[in-house]
């Protein structure tokens, strides 16, 4: 923990360094970089150490601490400075072409805060710490979010998710409010042993926990603030909330979970329910945007939603006394978080170099960019392959454990069979993901460019290590999962206090080897092929030609089909749920883009709310006099309130 | 194996999906008619014994429902000249899909109702199940030989329910047979006035003319 | 593994040979049946032999992925042929939970293919992607509802413990749900083999076409890769079906890849005969058609869930 403490304290400290030596860039620079690395590195190192150590986790981190580790705490921890920190150095480069104008300065230390926050989020063991450290993971998020604040855009999007941020606390505040009355201390062992004894207000407490934990996380239908704010927010800034931030709302329903022990069925129950109709939702809805960062903070609804399946899976484990498929669910959502913040990072910080090389986020107007960042191109290949889940890539292996759960519930008895029936659902996501990656990336960066031009080609550099780091672990864990799954059942074990069996995690390591065995063969294969077929091409190259334009001589860039049309038949047969709304001329097409949700019922009950409030605005006076009157007749309410009370 | 009355029972639900996911008129009709057609195996399979009484019921139920009716049906299409449902209320695959939610429900609420025991569990499903398809026939689609079938459909899950009190109320499925003369008036209604959309008093807005 | 599985790879070898007679077999029924000669049953083993032999030709715009595409492709479904139980027994390679890999390798190689149309720049080949995403997109949930009833009917988590023993044993407890789910998986391959009524091999007219026109712009020994994955794709859906409508528990191993045989044959002769029988459905009817898969095998869960 003192290794953890004094990481994080290097982590903040480059960041005021980074804010302090603004003047002279290439110190401010440095600083920032080799403070950023020197502080992940003791927090990570005991993070891992605590997960593949083989002797039991400690029951506790010292009883009265406030911050603490567990192989919980320790695998998101992993998350959170690994991701954070390869994201922050790609910072440095992004954000130093936007020197002259701006205190980039002021965004390293507020990242590097926002860091430092998380941390404290996920090794929190008291109620106050955990509060302090998430309310300051939200204001310093905020402040990133709206960091290109002279747009009116990015003020609305860092409002609203301000006003949803706010929301889930009250909401938090709520939960732990109901929790820990007969608390003294307010630590989460005291919360444990009371919610074994009170059984009454567990039910609250879950449904404020996926009220609160639920809309951080963004699943629908509380994702709305989510698009927005991701998109608006700097590209690397975006990776940090979309790949680390919103797993902070997993992990608070997982510590939950722990705290409280099986939850009832019916939780279960509708947490695997709001996982399929995020994860159908959120990828449908990202297949329609246009925008390409809009269109990747969609597929974190999509990619929460599919670690909610695991979630629910795992709680639908211990509820029917199925703790090897408990386990599987928690190890597949744990997976799941993990692998999600490796991609999406990933494919974030491409987007951030694609909006460098050619100054647009519009799918539509991009193209053939792969001949002028060959790199990133590459690299947003392989998160694009993992994101839809595909072997032998890191999304196939937590999906896989998911599957594999929910088909395995189907081999139980009882009501927990239904559950297999999710497995047609999480198909479907796969295949809307495939048809969303697939129109990203040929529209991106293949064909022959649109309309965008390519300002400037040169600005790739310095921001590929990053993604080839993000890459290669991608590709490390799909090749050998076995790395991390037994790390990650560790960790699931800690939610299911102990109630997994060893055959399960054998079984797992041995179906993993296998994995990689498959993996290996498709790479054998593919190679193999390559080779035969290489051996019976013309030497010199090939001849080159134009592409095939059916009765037209020559193919012109307007003639490719673009990512909107690509998508346009697919969307059109989801109907009113797709969210579009097509506009058909004579010879004009048009597809507008809407959030269901946000335009159906988060904006007319923001109205509503405003019309029902108005009556309530007689009581702001301007007058001291009266406020001083609501404040003494508030307290004399109160104290009425208690003397009622204690006269029962 | 499976006995041969639960195949029948299935094998109803299946011309449920049938029509449920057909655009062609005339393949709702074929459908209805192979519905009627297991229908009036059913007495058979579920009382064998060859009494009067069952053979009777099986008889009529054949002639009624899948002779009769859907003759009747394919002259209505030739008198009013409709081919196809054009623009039903659901799409053809989300009505397909509510279909399969609608059986799931049945399936999963017919063992909890208070019924006494009979000879198969499938039968109270699949008669729910035939009911919510007929409903969801009737309201979704908007020509009016349609919702006739809807009609017809919402009445054979009738029948299907009754066929299991056939020992303990008499004549309560040759009533439910009956009742198909009220689907005859209808096609004879479309026939005679070459009704092609939906009846007019369907529509529900006109009702409120109704008060003072 | 503890012994080295000589037999599974002999049956791969196998099938690997027949599969290019797939497609030949079901477009000869189709033309007998509708009053022609046809093409020879053998037409594709030519064809691939006369593709290997010809050269290539590379549109400009095109580049590594679109030369990788067919080769992943083939790859992958080679690996797919692995975890398959082809007799009726035994896979190569197997674990718990592979039918996800299954599905996830066939997912791999359309990724690769359509990515590659994107390549080309073409709007035609754009339109194909299109398609080939929009009715992959409706038939894979219709193929894990099938898994899934084939979980629910043997409890097994694994391809190859599946296929075999349990399901011969689970046939006469549900045996309308087997039938149910390889009728629903029969509609599935007709999808994922691009055959009448979601699309047709035969078209040359590209507005019509789905899977063909992705591969226009490939060329030589690149078509004759796709082509080949094309038959060896229907073979395997076909082992599939032939596994769950026909299973091979007590036959001897030779048996058992004769009947293998004649069910991919009689597969092939079933979708050319569904291909004389009925016309090809317009685009926006596709969907329905899987969704009626869907239902189908939904139908065979509430079934099984009973």
């Amino acid at each position: 923990m003192m290794l953890l403490g004094a990481g994080l304290c290097i982590i903040v400290l480059s960041g005021i360094l980074a804010r302090a030596l603004e003047r002279r860039t290439r110190a401010a620079d440095r600083a920032f970089r080799w403070g950023m690395l020197a502080g992940c590195a003791p927090g990570l190192w005991a993070a891992v150490s605590l997960l593949v150590s083989q002797s039991p986790a400690p029951a506790s981190a010292g009883a009265g601490a406030a911050f603490g580790l567990d192989p919980l705490s320790a695998w998101f921890l992993i998350i959170v400075l690994g991701v954070g920190t390869t994201t922050a150095i790609y910072g440095i480069h992004y954000l130093a072409r936007e020197r002259p104008g701006r205190r980039i300065g002021t965004a390293h230390l507020l990242l590097a805060v926002l860091i430092t926050a998380m941390a404290g989020v996920v090794t929190a063991q008291t109620i106050l710490a955990f509060m302090g450290a998430w309310e300051i993971m939200a204001i310093t998020a905020y402040f990133l979010v709206v960091f290109e604040h002279e747009h009116a855009e990015v003020r609305r999007a860092g409002l609203l998710y301000l006003v949803l941020s706010h929301v889930c606390i009250i909401a938090l505040v709520g939960m732990f409010a109901a929790w820990g009355g007969g608390v003294a201390g307010g630590s989460f062992q005291e919360l444990a042993a009371s919610a074994v004894h009170q059984r009454a207000p567990v039910a609250l407490v879950l449904v404020l926990a996926l009220i609160g934990f639920g809309i951080k996380a963004g699943v629908v239908p509380g994702h709305f603030w989510l698009p927005s704010a991701h998109a608006s927010a700097p590209s690397h800034v975006s990776a940090v909330l979309s790949g680390v931030m919103i797993k902070t709302g997993i992990y608070g329903l997982l510590r939950v979970l722990t705290l409280v022990g099986p939850p009832p069925a019916w939780w279960a129950w509708s947490v695997l329910l709001l996982g399929l109709a995020s994860a159908v939702l959120g990828v449908l809805w990202a297949l329609a945007q246009h925008d390409l960062k809009r269109l990747l903070a969609y597929h974190s609804v999509e990619n929460i939603g599919i670690i909610l399946m695991g979630l629910g899976l795992g709680a639908l484990g211990s509820v029917y006394h199925h703790p090897a498929l408990a386990l599987l669910g928690f190890t597949g959502a744990l997976l799941h978080t993990l692998n999600h913040a490796l991609f999406k990072s990933l494919l974030f910080l491409g987007a951030g170099a694609v909006l460098r090389v050619t100054g647009t986020r519009e799918i539509d107007r991009l193209g053939g960019l792969v001949r002028v960042m060959p790199r990133t191109a590459w690299a947003f290949l392989i998160a694009a392959v993992a994101i839809v889940g595909l072997p032998p890539l890191n999304g196939f292996v937590s999906e896989w454990l998911i599957f594999r759960g929910l088909l395995g519930a189907g081999g139980t008895a009882g009501a927990l069979r239904s559950a297999s029936a999710a497995a047609a659902g999480l198909a479907l996501t796969g295949a809307l993901a495939l048809a969303c990656f697939t129109k990203v990336y040929g529209a991106l960066f293949l064909g022959s460019p649109r309309e965008a031009m390519v300002r400037e080609s040169a600005a790739e550099r310095g921001l590929v290590a990053p993604q080839l780091v993000l890459a290669a672990a991608c590709i490390t864990i799909g090749v050998l999962p076995i790395l991390v799954i037994p790390a990650a059942m560790r960790a699931a074990a800690v939610v299911l206090q102990g109630r997994g069996a060893i055959d399960d995690v054998v079984a797992a390591t041995q179906a993993a080897s296998r994995i990689s065995l498959a993996a290996l063969g498709l790479v054998g294969l593919t190679a193999i092929i390559w080779l035969v077929r290489a051996g019976r091409m013309v030497r010199g190259g090939a001849p080159v030609a134009a592409t095939w334009g059916g009765a037209f001589p020559t193919v012109t860039s307007r003639m490719q089909y673009t990512a909107s049309s690509y998508a346009a038949s697919l969307l059109a047969l989801f109907g009113p749920l797709s969210g579009t709304h097509r506009i058909v001329g004579p010879t004009s097409f048009q597809v507008h883009t809407t959030d269901p949700i946000l335009d159906r019922v988060g904006r007319p009950l923001w109205g509503w709310l405003r019309r029902s409030a108005q009556g309530l605005r007689g009581i702001q006076t301007g007058r001291i006099m009266w406020y001083l009157i609501y404040v003494i007749s508030a307290l004399l309410g109160l104290l009425l309130y208690l003397w009622l009370v204690a006269a029962q | 194996m499976q006995p041969v009355h639960d195949v029948l029972l299935l094998l109803v639900v299946l011309t449920n999906f049938w029509v449920l996911g057909t655009t062609r008129l005339s393949a709702t009709i074929r459908a209805t008619a192979v519905q009627g057609a297991l229908l009036a195996g059913l007495p058979l399979a579920l009382y064998p014994g060859l009494s009067p009484h069952i053979l009777g019921l099986a008889v009529g139920t054949f002639a009624v429902k899948a002779v009769l009716l859907p003759v009747l049906l394919s002259r209505a299409i030739r008198e009013a000249a409709v081919r196809r449902e054009i623009e039903p209320l659901i799409g053809f695959a989300p009505s397909m899909l509510l279909g399969a939610l609608a059986v799931a429900l049945a399936f999963s609420i017919a063992p909890r109702l208070p019924l006494p025991e009979l000879r198969t569990h499938v039968l109270v499903p699949v008669a729910l199940s035939t009911v919510v398809i007929g409903l969801l026939v009737l309201t979704t689609r908007s020509k009016a030989l349609t919702q006739v079938v809807g009609y017809l459909i919402l009445e054979n899950g009738i029948y299907v329910f009754g066929l299991s009190q056939v020992e303990r109320v008499p004549f309560l499925v040759e009533v439910g047979v009956l009742l198909d003369i009220f689907v005859g008036v209808f096609i004879m209604g479309i026939v005679v006035f070459h009704i092609n959309r939906e009846f007019d008093s369907l529509d529900s807005a006109r009702l409120t003319e109704l008060r003072d | 593994m503890s012994t080295f599985p000589v037999f599974p790879i002999l049956t791969l070898l196998i099938v690997l040979g027949l599969a290019p007679a797939l497609p030949g077999i079901a477009n000869r029924t189709k033309s007998a049946l509708t009053g022609r000669r046809g093409a020879p049953v053998m037409q594709l083993y030519a064809d691939l032999a006369k593709l290997w032999r010809k050269g290539v030709v590379y549109s400009r715009t095109t580049t590594l992925v679109f030369r990788l595409a067919p080769v992943v492709l083939l790859s992958t479904t080679l690996l797919a042929a692995c975890l398959l139980p082809l007799d009726g027994q035994a896979a190569i390679l197997g674990f718990p939970g592979d039918l996800v890999a299954f599905a996830g390798l066939f997912g791999l190689g359309r990724f690769s293919l359509v990515v590659a149309a994107m390549d080309t720049g073409s709007s035609f080949e754009g339109m194909g992607a299109s398609r080939e995403v929009t009715v992959a997109a409706f038939a894979e949930p219709a193929l894990f509802l099938c898994f899934t009833v084939l979980v629910l009917a043997t409890g097994q988590l694994q391809l190859d413990g599946m296929f075999g023993l349990p399901l011969a044993a689970a046939w006469p407890l549900a045996a309308p749900s087997l039938v149910l789910a390889a009728v629903s998986l029969f509609i599935v391959t007709l999808a994922e083999t691009c055959r009448v009524p979601v699309d047709d091999p035969l078209t040359h007219l590209e507005l019509t076409m789905i899977h063909e026109v992705m591969v226009l712009d490939h060329s030589g020994p690149d078509l004759a890769l796709i082509l080949y994955a094309g038959g060896l794709k229907m073979a395997l859906f076909g082992c599939l079906i032939v596994g769950v409508l026909a299973p091979r528990a007590h036959q001897s191993r030779a048996v058992a890849l004769a009947e293998l045989v004649l069910g991919l044959g009689l597969v092939a002769v079933a979708i050319g005969a569904v291909e004389s029988a009925m016309a090809r459905l317009r685009m926006n009817r596709v969907p329905q058609l899987l969704v009626a898969a869907s239902a189908l095998a939904g139908f065979a869960l509430i079934l099984l869930l009973r």
